[in-house]
């Protein structure tokens, strides 16, 4: 009752002041904290967030965290990207049975930080290596998606762009099954998940609906001591097109033909996400290596390859970091009109950021950081990003960011 | 001599540094004494406290306790088990709690309720100061800096 009464409360405070209700209800909390923890009773309440504020160096585009979010920050400081709060109910029923709820108040694709019930799900542990989920679950296409807005849950700002930003689908409803195999003293763990997919997608003022387009992925997991390998991959299966022809009429004032839409049609198309992971973390060294491909079915989207190399090394109640970060799409060069080429253009990246930053970390469950990343690209590296001016955009800018991320 | 007097101050002032026995007692991994568990390795006890692994090698649920943060053991045990400090292992645990993927370990507040709780389930394993280690309870892994 507490947790529906708390996300109403930040509903109704949601709709009156969109931006502020981050940073009030963050205060609120924390002034609260601890929430409430109890073992014997088995329910517990945890939360999360962050308060960040971002700028870049150019106008012509606007840098945004992924493609979930329509507008993102340009030269002026804006707490927009990076800001969230999140609040977990997690009941322990049984020593078996598990219910949690957690909701989330982050900008998303409507351009409102409406609060939402990201997970809903019941958990039922079999045996205690064994794990069986139903509900609405996170989804993990890549290693570390699912816990993306926990800021203190890991080294940098924001996790590195190059990666993440074409992973806009954050649940899902359906189930997963996960199996860990202990082996010797290494340990395996398989994951897989298939459900149908929750929100939609921003494209200019338009909205892509992805409600109800099927997903289906797993991963292998190796650990032993220090080191983590995965090898994932998902798959999603489209239900409905890109809205590019209203976006096209209310920009350039163009009509599609119908042969372009159905040339550039995202309906009855799959998308598969292939990844490897590689991380290695202990005493004060935390390291991680990330590779992924994404082929994309339609022809309106470019397939990718990306990846990232992060380092960071413990000092004190500091961690220094260094990283670089990549992404190139390949051009298909079948477009059937100048129009088509025009829209194909926008799925176009090809881009290497290097990013250097620190993590201090204050005080128990409160972690600073400041991070830059500079982005070197080509001019028609597009798809990242969002308000861009073609004309002018050359590819490069840099990115600066602060934030504080908090536990409750 | 001045020389000499140097060394002996020298001397003197290098074993003042040295920390005292007490402070450097070495810590255990302890199991209840009736779970037929009988030595970890050092990965073996990551393993269990850390969640990715949560039966023992005969399939017998492992039950962890943990200390609570204001206990200097809880700072010296992830130091020496993998070198990290707490907020990196707080870091750890938001990560597995707001994913979805598991809660952490029970927390209690002193060596003796950590007792209580290895006594009271059977797979129960905590880690305590190795003077504290009583006949309830086995030794699987000792920590060594």
């Amino acid at each position: 009752m507490m947790i529906s009464m708390l996300v109403r409360w930040v509903a109704k405070a949601t709709s009156r002041n969109k931006k502020l209700v981050v940073l009030a209800g963050a205060a609120c909390l924390l002034a609260a904290s601890p929430v409430f923890a109890d073992s014997e009773s088995g329910f517990s309440l945890n939360g999360f967030g962050t308060v960040g504020l971002a700028r870049t160096t150019t106008d012509d585009v606007e840098f945004v965290r992924d493609i979930s979010q329509p507008r993102g920050v340009s030269k002026d400081w804006s707490p927009r990207i990076d800001s969230v709060l999140g609040l977990q109910a997690a009941w322990r029923v049984t020593p078996q049975f598990e219910a949690v709820v957690q909701a989330t108040s982050r900008y998303r694709f409507d351009k409102t930080f409406t609060p939402e019930i990201s997970w809903a799900y019941l958990k039922y542990n079999p045996i205690p290596n064994l794990s069986l989920r139903a509900g609405r679950l996170g989804t993990e296409f890549f290693m570390m998606a699912d816990s993306r807005w926990v800021g203190y849950s890991f080294l940098t700002v924001r996790p590195p762009g190059d990666y993440f930003w074409y992973l806009p689908f954050y649940s899902i409803h359906g189930a997963d099954a996960a199996i860990t195999v202990p082996f010797g003293e290494s340990v395996f763990r398989a994951k897989a998940f298939y459900g149908h997919s929750r929100g939609s997608i921003p494209l200019a003022d338009e909205q892509w609906d992805i409600s109800g387009s099927p997903m289906v992925g797993g991963y292998l997991d190796y650990q032993y001591g220090a080191w983590q390998v995965r090898a994932s991959y998902a798959n999603i299966h489209f239900k409905r097109d890109l809205p590019i022809a209203p976006v096209l009429k209310k920009a350039l004032g163009i009509s599609l033909s119908s042969q372009d839409a159905a040339f550039l049609a995202t309906q009855d198309t799959r998308t598969h996400y292939y990844s490897l992971g590689l991380v290695y973390d202990r005493g004060p060294w935390q390291a991680q290596l990330m590779l992924n491909h994404i082929d994309q079915g339609s022809n309106a989207l470019e397939s990718s390859d990306g990846g990232y190399a992060l380092v960071g090394y413990r000092i004190n109640q500091v961690t220094p970091y260094l990283g670089y970060s990549w992404v190139l799409s390949k051009s298909r060069g079948n477009a059937p009109s100048a129009i088509a080429a025009y829209v194909m253009q926008d799925s176009r990246s090809d881009q290497q950021t290097t990013f250097a930053g620190v993590r201090w970390d204050v005080v128990r469950n409160i972690a600073l950081k400041a991070q830059w990343d500079g982005i070197r690209g080509d001019a028609s590296s597009l798809f990242p990003y969002r308000q861009d001016n073609r004309a002018r955009w050359d590819g490069r800018m840099d990115v600066y960011s602060l934030t504080m991320d908090f536990l409750f | 001599m001045p020389f000499r007097r140097l060394i002996l101050l020298g001397s003197i002032f290098w074993l003042l540094l040295q920390p005292a026995a007490e402070v450097r007692a070495e810590l255990v991994v302890v199991v209840n004494a009736r779970s037929g568990v009988a030595a970890m390795t050092r990965n073996e006890v990551i393993n269990i406290f850390f969640g990715r692994n949560r039966q023992f090698f005969n399939g017998l649920e492992a039950q962890p306790v943990d200390l609570a943060d204001s206990h200097p053991d809880r700072r010296r045990f992830y130091s020496m088990l993998v070198g990290k400090d707490l907020s990196d292992i707080n870091a750890y645990w938001s990560r597995q709690v707001f994913s979805g993927r598991m809660q952490p370990p029970p927390k209690v507040n002193s060596t003796e309720e950590v007792l209580k709780w290895l006594v009271s389930h059977p797979g129960g394993i905590g880690f305590v100061d190795l003077s504290k280690a009583d006949a309830r309870v086995r030794v699987v892994y000792e920590l060594t800096p």
